[in-house]
């Protein structure tokens, strides 16, 4: 039975004071359970801040076409902290409420079930954006270069995001059961990590396999994001790549998921 | 005016029919037992009544109101406590109750239910580390905080040891005459014969009976039930020979007689005359157990028999 579609209908006569109490209460949640939060978080951040803070690594690789380790990683680390916050983080917690029949209580007041989807989805983005400004202005500050164009690393941010947090509801739709949808969700994160060039960097992909990364979301979303950081504008092909995914995960997100 | 208002529910899953041309209503500040076997329909009734299902027969009023509609005014009128649903572990009690408070229009003050469900002293503590009877009173107060017309209480003891199962029933009484009505799911005869003003019983997806608990433990024609030890051993062939007695069995020192209203005097008075006492005497009432089961029993007896004459 999926009401989501109902209440998008509905949106207009959201209460609002309930949303700001869920928020806060959500949120008060989710510093009481850090780890999940700081292990996704930590790593990437990390990672980023060392790698721009040794020189040699900032310097231009002929193997790398010319970039620099850096400019290489840095957006791969970028998606990487998104990706694992909306393929783990997100469909683990939602599943988990609703295995523990928190939607379904909720479905039981005025307040709609979405309003806590809602709430989880702003929550996820917002520690994923802290994590993204950690990544980009710390190591810019220990010497490493800013996002040349600004602009453009945002927007093929937020679409990028856009399409994976798409993704984590769309597992959080499909698996009922908690532990399944971790599984998945973690299989997932490899495979698009596999294709944003965490292991084999994109620019040494052969060319048949960068032409299917390039149609996944995390290959555009990197692929955009390495070429903002340049200070080009990122292909039309990869934004309209983010998009679609972004639609697609979405839509089908709202039609599959139920509230038991 | 009935505040609940059941005419013909019907639910099918497949070919399976799960609630059967069910009818009854409930007057505003009634305590309402729906009762019946694991199985029978009982949960899927009620959660068509409070629309979270949707039926597909027959119609429904909740407060003049029709479930299906799901509207705002709809979940402000009822409050729902669900069979197994739990809260995060890290949600302390006074937290669950100020959250659910901010999304009715005209609440309870948590404060006043934390007391009246004796919950203050455990008000910062969370919910995973509550004791069961605790949680239940919590999910009680949750169904309560909106300040309903009617609240729909599901198998509210299931799972409870029999300390926790009293704290929930005399927080329940205490709510009588409030004016909030309750319709209460349950599988526990002594909760309903202690709590209900009336009881339907349900089985098969139809209600087979609805009375009062006393009328429903009274209609059956079940036998009462006298045990005891005698002072010395005797012949139980005095008391097979008593009109009032149907049955006579001796375990160890102990005699048990069945029979009509009147065995217990009738077997006293006899013993009495040969100079025997009874020692330890128990009288056992028909209960609305027994009735439940009689009744069940009976049901299931005739969809045998119905199957046969096909």
């Amino acid at each position: 039975m999926s009401g989501l579609a109902t209440v998008v209908r509905r949106l207009p006569q959201t209460n609002w004071t309930a949303a700001r109490a869920m928020l806060r209460s959500e949120a008060r949640l989710l510093a009481r359970n850090p780890a999940v939060v700081i292990w996704t978080a930590i790593l990437p951040v990390a990672a980023s801040i060392i790698l721009g803070a040794i020189p040699g690594v900032r310097a231009p690789s002929h193997a790398l076409g010319g970039l620099s380790f850096f400019q290489v990683y840095q957006p791969i680390l970028v998606f990487f902290a998104i990706t694992l916050l909306a393929l783990q983080a997100l469909p683990d917690v939602l599943t988990r409420y609703r295995e523990m029949g928190v939607l379904k209580r909720l479905r039981t007041t005025p307040v709609s079930p979405a309003v806590l989807l809602c709430a989880q989805l702003v929550l996820i983005f917002a520690v994923a954006v802290g994590c993204m400004l950690l990544m980009v202005i710390v190591p810019a500050l220990v010497g490493a270069s800013w996002p040349r164009n600004p602009g453009g690393f945002l927007v093929t941010y937020l679409l990028g995001a856009w399409a994976m947090l798409g993704l984590g509801m769309l597992v959080a739709s499909l698996f009922h059961n908690a532990k399944v949808a971790a599984g998945f969700g973690s299989f997932l994160f490899f495979v698009l990590q596999f294709f944003a060039g965490l292991w084999w960097q994109r620019p040494e992909m052969p060319s048949w396999l960068r032409h299917v990364s390039d149609v996944t979301p995390s290959g555009a979303a990197v692929q955009g994001l390495v070429d903002t950081s340049l200070g080009h504008w990122p292909s039309t092909l990869h934004l309209v790549v983010l998009v679609v995914w972004g639609i697609v995960t979405s839509r089908l997100a709202v039609r599959f998921f139920s509230w038991e | 005016m009935p505040v609940i208002e059941v005419a013909d529910l019907r639910k099918v899953y497949g070919e399976r029919t799960v609630v059967d041309g069910v009818s009854f209503s409930v007057e505003q500040g009634e305590i309402f037992g729906v009762l019946g076997p694991n199985g029978a329909g009982k949960t899927t009734m009620v959660e068509c009544i409070g629309g979270l299902r949707r039926r597909d027969g027959g119609s429904i009023r909740v407060a003049g109101m029709d479930p299906a509609d799901e509207g705002v005014a709809f979940r402000s009128a009822l409050g729902i406590q669900l069979q197994e649903s739990r809260l995060p572990d890290k949600m302390s009690v006074e937290e669950a109750l100020n959250l659910y408070a901010s999304f009715y229009p005209e609440p309870h003050d948590p404060n006043v239910l934390l007391e009246r469900l004796g919950l203050v002293e455990q008000r910062r503590t969370y919910f995973a580390k509550l004791s069961g009877g605790q949680k239940q009173r919590l999910s009680v107060a949750l169904a309560l905080i909106g300040n309903p017309r009617v609240a729909i209480l599901d198998e509210l003891t299931t799972g409870l040891d029999p300390v926790a199962r009293r704290e929930v029933w005399d927080l329940l009484e205490d709510l009588r005459g409030t004016g909030v009505t309750l319709l209460l799911v349950s599988h526990f005869m002594e909760e309903a014969e202690r709590l209900c003003d009336r009881v339907i019983v349900i089985d098969h997806g139809r209600i087979i009976a609805a009375d009062t608990p006393e009328g429903l433990a009274a209609n059956v024609a079940a036998d009462q039930r006298m045990s005891f030890s005698p002072s010395t051993s005797f012949d139980l062939g005095i008391l097979e020979a008593l009109p009032d007695v149907h049955g006579v069995t001796a375990a160890g020192e102990r005699v048990t007689v069945t029979g009509t209203d009147n065995v217990a005097s009738a077997v006293i008075i006899a013993l009495h005359e040969r100079g025997i006492s009874v020692g330890r005497l128990r009288v056992d009432q028909p209960s609305l157990d027994d009735a439940f089961v009689a009744l069940t029993r009976e049901d299931v007896g005739a969809r045998t028999e119905g199957t046969v004459a096909r």
